[in-house]
């Protein structure tokens, strides 16, 4: 063991012996401890929330969606859908054709709701509606229930242009989510293409992967075979908005939870300044001994950098310990009628979770280098000769 | 001011200024002071407090700087070095007892012995055991893994002189070490100081107010307002 660290443990061990400094050591080590803890908390709550709403990104959007660099149209649909088709990973592929319209009940009683339609990569029966919860609030129909769907594109008939209209039957009702546009309705290919009447072709593809973490490689390889007249987004690109908000969200409660790690560095400051006074005539001993002022700062910097491991070390093991017992047991419930969960999700990402530590360590030891600095810049002299 | 002989000089400080700013008026100690001593010598220096004879072992020891004049120690500038080679310098060269012995509490008399060894880079384990050989050989090898405070003055003095002697200095610096301690005991350490400088042949210099033991040193200098000067008498008894 090198000399510093050794002289830095026994000072910190019989700390015990000075009550006043004894106490300040314990509050830093249980200040960055709670610091700690509460941040890995804070982070695993937002990563429950936020993994379950990448799930269902994952699971709702396009995981691919080829449209055109310019223009509304695709210049060669039949082009496009070879190069999704012939990736290796593709399971869903469909052309994307959507537009606006009135959704009502079948009856007409409900006043008609303005409303989105699309088809995409995820598959919906013909002649069959997905719809989400509001909507069908709204129009106050159920799954198995018929709705129709007005589009503003006309057709001629014996008593001239009237809307084309498509009624079709509910066959899912889900919960709006943060993804949702307001008022979407899903419908198949057959239907978008009768509403828009977009006959042939599409204004882009959409394709969903077995594995949508490969989705950036496969753009890349899309945007190869493609060139550059075709733009390829993937979902993350699609949903940018969101997971924008998301992490702009995890960067806000990192910041303010990190301020208990910061009042703790405090804490360690006025504990390693109290013990350069303190020790000031030892200080001046170990230079009567030969020792460097570089090697009396490295005394302090490892006593902070002890206090840092040992206030993380709780810390992270308090906070992962929590976490994992939080979303093991369930024990924060939530009323399932309102939310889509039925308890709040904690999810502790190993990642964060050294970042965190990492965090911690660096505020203690920065927190140590003014005190360790001064500790180097004492005059060994005067220190033994006050110290009579 | 002695003349250097023939021999090397262990210490040639020149022109010496030395004042503290302290929080009232700054204090000037002295000032234009000049010394030296040659090798193996063993010295004494006497005088009245506040004259400096502490503040002139802190600049020949290097643990101080004054603000005007030169030090060299065995031919070193010590104002020429940066501070980690003065600390490098001091370790391998010069040990310091003080009146009050300054043990680290914290930590026992061999923990306290083996420092020195600890700060040259010397693993635990060697520097353990040297300290252990240096308290047999100055008669604390019982007590080594005693702490500072349970022992008495004159062996806390003696694991001062053992940690003081663990380099093997060639200059030692000994502050009043008999000072605190007394008439047996002050007389037991002084021998051991003295047995010591012949064993070794270090350069000793002892800053002392007993005359008694100043008279059994091989050179005495006399301290004052004035400067530092050897003594052409035996000391008066005070």
């Amino acid at each position: 063991m090198r000399f510093e660290t050794f002289v830095a443990l026994r000072y910190l061990v019989t700390s015990r012996r000075r009550a006043h400094v004894a106490l300040i050591a314990a509050i830093s080590v249980v200040g960055l401890a709670v610091g700690v803890a509460a941040l890995i908390i804070s982070l695993a709550l937002l990563s429950g929330f936020q993994d379950r709403i990448r799930k269902q990104m994952m699971e709702r959007s396009a995981h691919l969606r080829v449209s055109p660099a310019r223009g509304a149209r695709l210049l060669d649909p039949s082009r496009v859908r070879g190069a999704l088709a012939t990736l290796p990973g593709v399971i869903e592929l469909a052309p994307s054709i959507e537009g606006r319209a009135w959704a009502s009940d079948a009856g007409g009683v409900q006043a008609p709701a303005p409303v989105h339609y699309r088809n995409g990569a995820r598959q919906v029966a013909e002649a069959s509606a997905r719809i989400t919860s509001p909507l069908a609030a709204r129009l106050r129909i159920q799954e198995g229930e018929a709705i129709r769907l007005t589009s503003a594109r006309t057709r001629l008939s014996p008593i001239g242009p009237i809307p084309m209209t498509a009624a079709l039957t509910v066959s899912e009702v889900r919960r709006s989510s943060a993804l949702d546009k307001p008022g979407e309705v899903e419908v198949s290919e057959e239907t978008a293409r009768l509403l828009s009447g977009v006959g042939e072709g599409a204004g882009a593809f959409e394709a969903r992967l077995a594995n949508p973490l490969e989705a950036a490689a496969a753009a890349r390889a899309v945007e190869r075979t493609l060139g550059p007249d075709y733009a390829v987004a993937t979902w993350r690109e699609l949903n940018a908005p969101l997971a924008f908000a998301l992490r702009l969200e995890k960067t806000v409660i990192f910041l303010t939870v990190a301020l208990v790690i910061l009042v703790a560095a405090l804490n360690i400051v006025s504990n390693i300044a109290l013990t350069v006074v303190e020790k000031k005539r030892d200080l001046g001993v170990f230079t009567s001994l030969g020792a460097s002022p570089a090697s009396l700062q490295r005394i302090y910097l490892t006593l902070g950098a002890v206090i840092g491991l040992l206030g993380t070390s709780a810390g992270v093991l308090l906070g992962v310990g929590l976490s994992l017992a939080l979303e093991r047991f369930r024990l924060v419930p939530l009323p399932a009628d309102v939310y889509m969960l039925s308890h709040v999700p904690f999810a502790v990402h190993p990642g964060e979770v050294a970042a965190i530590a990492a965090f911690a360590l660096l505020t203690a030891l920065a927190a140590a280098v003014l005190p360790a600095r001064a500790a180097a810049r004492l005059a060994p002299g005067e220190a033994i000769r006050l110290s009579r | 001011m002695t003349t250097a002989s023939s021999t090397m000089l262990a210490i040639k400080a020149t022109g010496l200024a030395k004042t503290y700013s302290g929080e009232g008026a700054p204090v000037t100690v002295f000032s234009g002071l000049s010394f030296e001593l040659e090798e193996g010598v063993f010295a004494a220096v006497m005088g009245p407090s506040g004259v400096g004879k502490s503040t002139l072992l802190h600049l020949v020891g290097g643990i101080d700087r004054p603000q005007e004049g030169r030090v060299e120690v065995f031919g070193a500038a010590l104002e020429d070095m940066s501070a980690r080679d003065r600390a490098r310098f001091r370790n391998d060269n010069i040990g310091f007892v003080f009146q009050f012995h300054h043990l680290l509490p914290e930590f026992t008399a061999e923990e306290n012995v083996s420092f020195p060894d600890r700060i040259a880079g010397i693993p635990e384990r060697e520097a353990r055991r040297r300290a252990a050989q240096l308290l047999e050989r100055i008669g604390m090898g019982s007590r080594r893994d005693h702490g500072a405070r349970a022992l008495s003055g004159g062996e806390q003095q003696r694991v001062a002189i053992a940690r003081a002697l663990a380099r093997g200095p060639r200059l030692l610096l000994a502050d009043e070490p008999t000072g605190n301690l007394d008439a047996a005991a002050a007389q037991s350490v002084f021998d051991l100081l003295r047995d010591l400088h012949r064993e070794r042949s270090m350069t000793t210099v002892i800053v002392t107010h007993n005359p008694d033991l100043a008279a059994r040193c091989d050179r005495l200098f006399v301290m004052s307002r004035e400067g530092i000067s050897p003594s052409v008498g035996l000391p008066e008894r005070g």
